[in-house]
């Protein structure tokens, strides 16, 4: 049995966008070692949810939803995930490596008695077994690891590696879970979550990043950035000298310790490129350079690049992509 | 208070990863090592909660890893922690998060604990695993990649941050439990040199497997890397060049339309 | 004896006693810091008393400092001429003529009788320069520093009119004193008080007890007042350091049970740092040349020895008692002063009495990077760096030699015996732009055959800035490393092109018992010239201003050398800062500042980048990596990224 679990992520009562590129992932498994791809959601939303993702193929959807689950405690969330894996007898738990996705899946790992490979960026079938891609050492290369027996498998995969799946097939079944966690067993839970400001995507899932550097010079320069970013649907982001210099919040450092993204489009702008920023941004899909300096090492890496002044290039950039967007 | 905080020996952030030639993992020559950076967040977050508590509070480092360890050991006593144990065993080389868990569960129960901090993950396999197993081996919760963490007056409980997409998740817990620091929730201080010659005379308890009651590396075999991949080579830049800067931007433009499709 | 000689007697007894005591008493207090061995070279040293304080040629290389002398020379006269009277009083019948004949009295008493005229002068010029011009120099946060130099200024003013009142009257009453020759000034006082209706044989009594009692008060003012200088100069210019200039004393780390390091006490000083306080004139010369000062730092050094002084005088007894005293860091002399000086030497270069201000900052910062770990926070990656990659950026140590890819250079570890080691330094490693320079001098050193190789990955950062950022623990680390990697190979030289790593190997690295000839890239590269190895083809013949770095000029001596390649470059001479060679002005990255953010006042690095401005040359050229940095990044920051910066060898590498 090869059976597959898709763990749809819910925040703020509805599926994230990884969900649709794990439901891709699993196809790909189910496509080469068969078995039965069923839905997880768990917390609120996650009725609504099962019904959202009713036409993507799915066998059953679980879903568990209660006061108990509504904020995210690992505990809870674990109790539930393990008892359908345990149910379903999945052999493959797919979840986005993820903020909860990474806290919680260790523990249901445990719990399965399973193994588990965090921040995947591919998945695929080799000689009958599944695959899982993963950079180690900070990204500077990359395993392929599998389990090694037939114990439950837990993928978790990062967002934005896998195309999303389209709709398709016949209405899945829709499972309540039955959940027997209680709030006063939980040790330890969310108590709210407080958004960052901007309300742009984050980082970690931005499709398009546009970065600044040190050559920003100031903190109310980025707002030629946010113009861009916004306009694209985009995340601002920043480079460790910058966020050092005080232009930009630690948040939005893009680097080996700060943020690890990896979009499609990565826009940098005044940045030189070191090393500690290329960590965290050199698996984006393209990589733009924008810098006055041609022998600034992010040349060396980036896909396209401009040499000029990013304070005459940004904005020239921006009046551009407004024309034909 | 017993505070308890985990390090791990990985290669230094600027080292140069490189693939054995036998494609079984990386070369280890020349390689400089440090102590795990988010594990230096936990060893300042436990000798803050330890300045807080004060009292008997003592800050115990458990470290897994080769002989070299040690002076990264040292390093966090001259922060100031109090005493080390350090598991020293060749079976427990390239060991997985289900292996190091049972170990330092062992370890952490024999030693006794109130609190538990590490990092938010190893910088060398970059699983962040271990931690969460853990907290599921002694049966009580984690928090993860924590920004923020306060202790309650009484010690039975902590407020703390967690960073997640697109904001932060405010967590409450019961103690004991397992901390994971994430980079800002504070600043590592530098060991003084009075602290370095202190570290010489401090502790450090060496344990094997053996010592430990394992007669084997428990919870082992779980999985299998299939081969090592280098990073692929990135293609040459391609620089767009015009008379004018804004025909270069158009130019930029229609290649990320058309050639790269990414607009 | 006369009654009065009697009592004059019993005064000066007195008070000699009382001075000399309140003289062991400083001397014991000096004592109480630690030892420190400043006893070699006798005749150097005498030499040194000679020249700066007889010939007081420190305080002359400025035009206030002829009053100065004026005052110097016009007090050893007239406490000579004090002495003689008193001296008379007591034994009627003597004088200094009986032992050195008429003339040579005679013309002890004209130096008196003029220099009285132009101390009177003098100190009308001071006090009109202290009122109305407010030179730079004598800013200062503590208004008693004003309140006493008037004072003692009047004081002097007051004795000089007795001493003219005491000659006047006595000529009056004994026509026959003075040769007219001798005493031309006293004579046109007599004049004058023969006009008045008064006793002219109390007056001469009043004005002669007046006078000798104002001598008496001054030498018991002295030790506490900013006069104690005439006490600490002399001594302090005996004791001055002969050797390299800035030399910082090596720690020792072998007291394993050791719970403190550095400075954080008047105590922990040595001797000669506290006699340092006693010999300050609060001339303020070393404030007026501070960069740090200069561009509105906390720190003036100046304000930092005198603070030190006033803690140390308000703390002697407490010293002498063995008692605890106040920590001297923060509270006398704060963080902020500390971290901002750049070591660039500037104020050691002025100092008349030659204080060495930048030892004592180290000292500090020692104490509070080893001992308190309490520094900026740029400045711990800074440390790390270092420590796990051998350099200040968080750069892998093995990409050091990264840059020599397709290079062709040769390495110590396949050549072994050479001739030169071309040490790169962690800026020509790593940094793009010093790369730049690095390549300039590879293509130089091929050109011209030099039998050379460099370190590679081998090289760690020279260990430099963490010394002067106070981690001498890291430096001597670092410094250990590389004299384990130097010692593996046969060379004779070292060539650096950053006047920092060739301070240190120079001066510092011998403390580390490792000797080796070292030469910066501006002195080898006219050698080669000159030598005929290199051929310089053609000239550039552009307008160029030569920036000094500290480390090469102020500390090395080495100034003529760059710009001699330059002329030979641009065949003409250059275009002069207004502070240049000795006297240069730093840019603002010594002392580890380089890693340190510059957040108060102005830019050390734009404030001498606009004096470049003002000079209106076409070119700027350094021989440090630092200050290339500094002016890079000040031109970025000012907009004018038209002002080329170039290393010397960059230069002439254009034209061979």
């Amino acid at each position: 049995m090869t059976d597959i679990l898709v763990f749809g992520e819910l925040r703020g009562g509805k599926a994230k966008k990884i969900t649709k590129e794990l439901i891709t992932a699993a196809d790909r498994i189910a496509g080469e070692l068969g078995g039965e791809i069923n839905g997880l959601f768990v917390g609120e939303g996650a009725a609504s949810a099962a019904e959202e993702f009713k036409g993507y193929g799915f066998k059953r959807i679980f879903y568990a939803e209660d006061d108990a689950l509504k904020n995210y405690s690992t505990e809870g969330y674990a109790k539930v995930v393990s008892d359908v894996i345990k149910s379903t007898g999945a052999r493959y738990v797919l979840a986005g490596a993820t903020a909860m996705g990474r806290d919680l899946f260790p523990r249901v790992a445990a719990r399965v008695d399973g193994v588990m490979f965090s921040d995947c960026v591919d998945l695929r079938v080799e000689d009958g077994r599944a695959i899982a891609k993963r950079p180690v050492y900070s990204g500077k290369v990359f395993i392929e690891i599998t389990s090694k027996d037939e114990r439950p498998t837990i993928v978790a995969i990062r967002p934005n590696n896998i195309p999303p799946a389209e709709p398709k097939g016949d209405g899945a079944e829709i499972v309540k879970q039955d959940s027997d966690v209680t709030i006063d067993t939980i040790r330890a839970i969310a108590k709210e979550i407080v958004p960052l400001a901007g309300g742009r995507p984050d980082l970690t899932e931005a499709d398009i990043i546009v970065s600044g550097g040190r050559a920003m010079k100031d903190a109310s320069n980025f707002k030629i950035l946010e113009e861009l970013a916004d306009l694209l649907g985009g995340a601002v982001g920043a480079s460790r000298a910058a966020v050092d210099s005080g232009y930009a919040p630690h948040a939005l450092q893009v680097g080996q310790t700060g943020k690890i993204v990896n979009p499609k489009l990565y826009i940098a702008c005044g940045i030189s490129g070191a090393i500690q920023h290329l960590a965290g941004m050199r698996t984006s899909k393209v990589i733009v350079a924008i810098n006055k300096d041609p022998n600034a090492p992010i040349f060396e890496k980036a896909h396209y690049g401009i040499v000029g002044d990013l304070f005459e290039v940004v904005p020239l950039l921006t009046e551009e992509l407004k024309k034909i967007l | 208070m017993k505070i308890i905080t985990l390090l791990k020996r990985v290669p230094d952030t600027e080292a140069r990863i490189l693939i054995n030639q036998e494609g079984t993992g990386i070369r280890e020559d020349g390689l400089k090592y440090v102590i795990n950076p988010y594990d230096e967040y936990a060893i300042e977050e436990g000798l803050k909660v330890r300045e807080k508590v004060g009292g008997d509070s003592k800050v115990t480092v458990v470290t897994m890893g080769p002989e070299e360890a040690t002076e990264l050991i040292r390093t966090a006593l001259a922060m100031g922690a109090d005493d080390a144990v350090h598991i020293v065993d060749p079976l427990l080389e390239n060991a997985g998060p289900f292996t190091s868990a049972a170990v330092l569960a062992k370890v952490i129960e024999e030693e006794g604990f109130d609190i538990i901090f590490c990092g938010k993950q190893a910088i060398d396999d970059d699983m962040a695993q271990v931690q969460t197993i853990l907290a599921e081996m002694l049966d009580i919760p984690q928090v993860n990649v924590a920004t923020e963490f306060e202790l309650s007056d009484d010690g039975k409980k902590a407020v703390l941050s967690r960073r997640i997409e697109g904001g932060d998740e405010k967590y409450e817990t019961a103690l004991p439990a397992i901390i994971s620091c994430e980079k800002g929730l504070n600043e590592p201080r530098y060991a003084s040199l009075p602290g370095i010659m202190k570290a010489k005379k401090k502790e450090i308890r060496k344990k094997t497997l053996a010592d430990l009651g394992f007669e084997t590396k428990p919870q082992g075999g779980r999985a299998e890397i299939v081969r090592w991949l280098p990073l692929p080579k990135s293609g040459e830049c391609k620089i767009v060049e015009a008379e004018e800067l804004q025909d270069a931007v158009k130019e930029l433009v229609r290649l990320l339309r058309e050639e790269s499709k990414v607009l | 004896m006369s009654i009065e000689g009697t009592a004059i007697l019993v005064i000066f007894v007195a008070v000699l006693t009382a001075f000399t005591l309140i003289v062991r008493h400083l001397y014991r207090v000096m004592m109480k810091g630690k030892p420190e061995d400043r006893f070699s070279r006798w005749p150097d040293r005498v030499k040194s008393v000679l020249v700066f304080v007889f010939g007081q040629a420190r305080v002359l290389a400025q035009p206030a400092g002829i009053g100065h002398f004026i005052i110097f020379w016009g007090f050893i006269f007239i406490t000579l001429g004090t002495l003689e009277n008193i001296l008379s009083m007591i034994i009627p019948a003597f004088s200094y003529s009986r032992f050195i004949g008429a003339d040579a009295a005679g013309i002890i008493v004209l130096l008196q009788d003029v220099f009285g005229i132009l101390v009177i002068g003098d100190i009308i010029v001071s006090l009109v320069r202290r009122f109305f011009f407010k030179p730079l120099r004598l800013e200062s946060d503590d208004p008693k520093t004003t309140e006493e130099a008037v004072f003692i200024l009047a004081l002097i003013f007051v004795l000089i009119l007795l001493m003219y009142g005491m000659r006047g009257t006595g000529i009056l009453l004994e026509p026959n004193r003075y040769s007219r020759l001798y005493a031309p000034f006293s004579f046109y006082a007599s004049n004058i008080i023969s006009h008045w209706n008064i006793n002219m044989h109390l007056a001469n009594r009043i004005f002669t007890w007046c006078h000798h009692l104002i001598i008496f008060f001054f030498l018991l003012y002295i030790p506490f007042s900013k006069h104690i200088h005439i006490l600490g100069a002399i001594p302090n210019v005996f004791f001055r350091n002969l050797g390299p200039m800035g030399t910082l004393s090596r720690m020792d780390f072998e007291d394993e049970d050791a719970e403190k390091f550095g400075v954080s006490k008047l105590t922990d000083f040595t001797w000669k740092q506290i006699l340092d306080l006693y010999a300050c004139t609060e001339c303020g010369r070393c404030q007026a040349a501070c960069p740090a000062y200069l561009t509105e730092k906390p720190l003036s050094p100046y304000r930092m020895i005198h603070h030190l002084r006033g803690e140390l005088m308000s703390e002697r007894k407490m010293i002498l008692a063995d008692g605890e005293t106040p920590d001297i860091v923060p509270d006398t002399v704060t963080e902020d002063e500390i971290w901002s000086c750049t070591t660039c030497g500037a104020c050691m270069q002025e100092c008349p009495p030659f204080i060495e201000h930048v030892q004592k900052i180290v000292d500090m910062r020692r104490y509070l990077v080893l001992t308190e770990s309490r520094f900026p926070q740029e400045m711990q990656p800074v440390f790390r760096n270092m420590e796990v990659n051998y350099n200040p950026w968080a750069f892998g140590y093995a990409s050091r030699a990264d840059w020599l890819d397709g290079l062709d250079v040769p390495l110590a570890s396949d050549k072994k015996r050479f001739d030169v080691l071309y040490w790169v330094g962690c800026v020509g490693s790593f940094d793009s732009r010093g790369q730049k320079i690095a390549r300039a001098m590879i293509e130089l050193l091929k050109k011209s055959g030099v039998d050379f190789a460099v370190l590679g990955v081998e090289e760690r950062c020279c260990g430099e800035t963490a010394r002067r950022m106070g981690n001498e623990y890291l430096a001597q680390m670092l410094i250990e490393g590389n004299i384990d990697t130097l010692k593996k190979y046969q060379f004779n030289r070292i060539l650096t092109t950053c006047p920092h790593g060739l301070n240190t190997f120079k001066v510092e690295y011998p403390q580390f018992g490792y000797e080796k000839p070292v030469v910066h890239h501006t002195q080898f590269l006219l050698e080669l010239v000159r030598e005929g190895r290199l051929k310089v083809k053609g000239e550039l013949g552009h307008d160029w201003t030569y920036h000094d770095s500290c480390y090469l000029g102020r500390y090395n001596s080495i100034m003529d050398e760059p710009r001699e390649v330059l002329a030979l470059v641009h065949g003409r001479d250059g275009k002069e800062f207004e502070r240049n060679r000795k006297r240069s002005f730093c840019c603002g990255a010594g002392g580890g500042r380089m890693w340190m953010e510059e957040n108060t006042g102005t830019k050390i690095s734009e404030a001498r980048l606009r004096e470049f401005v003002e000079i209106g040359s076409d070119h700027l050229y350094t021989a440090c990596p630092f200050c290339m940095t500094m002016f890079e990044d000040a031109a970025k920051v000012m907009d004018r990224e038209d002002i080329e910066v170039e290393d010397i060898a960059e230069a002439l590498v254009k034209v061979t």
